[in-house]
């Protein structure tokens, strides 16, 4: 049954991304206002979105550290939940902070000329990936019960840059274009089937994000699991 | 059939990765700053429009490249679990 359900949502997911890219590329139209970016601006349907994706993936990922130090000396169940959650969410937010880092310059060695600035919006977001690369590194490499600890705070310290990463633009205005929601009056969308589309977009990276975060939330899940077991058995030789 | 599937999963986002980066590092050299003297109008408007699809075509191929590697990887390690479970 289990099994039944992920594959209907994943047929649905890959139909909502197909849907997405359809609005993208064929449906919105090129940003043909004077001095506008033509079809370069399309990059801002995948951007976007996994930015949006990453910051959620983030504040679960916080919620997950926030609930293993709560639970951790209590229910130790309840704590192992937390956890995985907070790897998945860190790991899954990372992947789409990668797509965000990576998409940002190749707009941006057209639209400026430049691959990179130390402009507050990239900075930041490079900051926010870094801390949880490092997160990643932590869980990855470092050994002992401490571990998950140390994971957690950290964890916790890198989602205090997700405000600020969010805030940046609007806090320091520099060469990032401004917020697309709640911008100036220059920023936004001009034409609604663009918005459609980015709104298409939002949903089916949102859905794909979903995906892969609960299936690394169940990797997770079972590799504790038989981490116990380990212990079980070796206590009981 | 197990083996060439497991390669086909991770070919597909390295195939991605690597047209982006040829698609990016084998783009035309952009317009100069005074093109105008060098070319006309309708040459510049092409050339700009030409880069812009390159990039775009990139940026989307460098997404799913990352997305689909993730993924196959996360499929990796799942199979991995199951196979030391059933052991």
């Amino acid at each position: 049954m289990k099994k039944l359900v992920l594959s209907l949502y994943a047929a649905v997911t890959v139909a909502f991304l197909a849907w997405g890219y359809y609005q993208a590329i064929y449906i919105a139209p090129a940003d043909d206002r004077l001095g506008g970016q033509g079809e370069l601006y399309r990059i801002i349907f995948y951007h976007v979105p996994s930015a949006m994706v990453a910051f959620l993936f983030f504040a679960i990922s916080l919620a997950g550290s926030i609930g293993y130090l709560s639970f951790r000396r209590t229910r130790d169940a309840w704590a192992q939940i937390s956890d995985a959650w907070a790897l998945a969410g860190a790991e899954v937010g990372v992947v789409f902070c990668t797509v965000v880092l990576i998409t940002g310059p190749l707009w941006g060695r057209r639209a400026w000329g430049i691959w990179w600035t130390w402009d507050a919006r990239l900075t930041t977001t490079l900051v926010l990936w870094l801390i949880y690369v490092s997160y990643l590194l932590l869980r990855r490499f470092a050994a002992g019960p401490q571990v998950q600890t140390l994971a957690a705070v950290l964890g916790i310290f890198g989602a205090l840059d997700v405000p600020i990463v969010y805030m940046s633009n609007r806090w320091w205005r520099m060469q990032h274009p401004a917020p697309v929601f709640g911008g100036d009056a220059d920023s936004g969308f001009k034409d609604p089937r663009m918005l459609h589309a980015f709104g298409w977009n939002i949903l089916a990276w949102l859905a794909w994000g979903l995906l892969i975060l609960v299936v690394r939330y169940h990797v997770e899940r079972q590799s504790q699991k038989a981490a116990a077991q380990d212990v079980q058995d070796a206590l009981n030789a | 059939m197990r083996k060439l599937a497991i390669g086909l999963l991770f070919a597909l986002p390295a195939a991605l990765l690597g047209w982006a980066c040829f698609l990016v590092f084998s783009a035309p050299a952009e317009p100069p700053f005074d093109w105008m003297n060098h070319m006309s109008v309708v040459d510049h408007d092409a050339l700009v429009a030409l880069l812009d699809h390159l990039y775009l075509v990139a940026a989307y191929a460098v997404t799913w490249a990352i997305q689909l590697g993730y993924l196959a990887w996360l499929g990796l390690r799942w199979q991995a679990q199951k196979r030391a479970a059933a052991s």
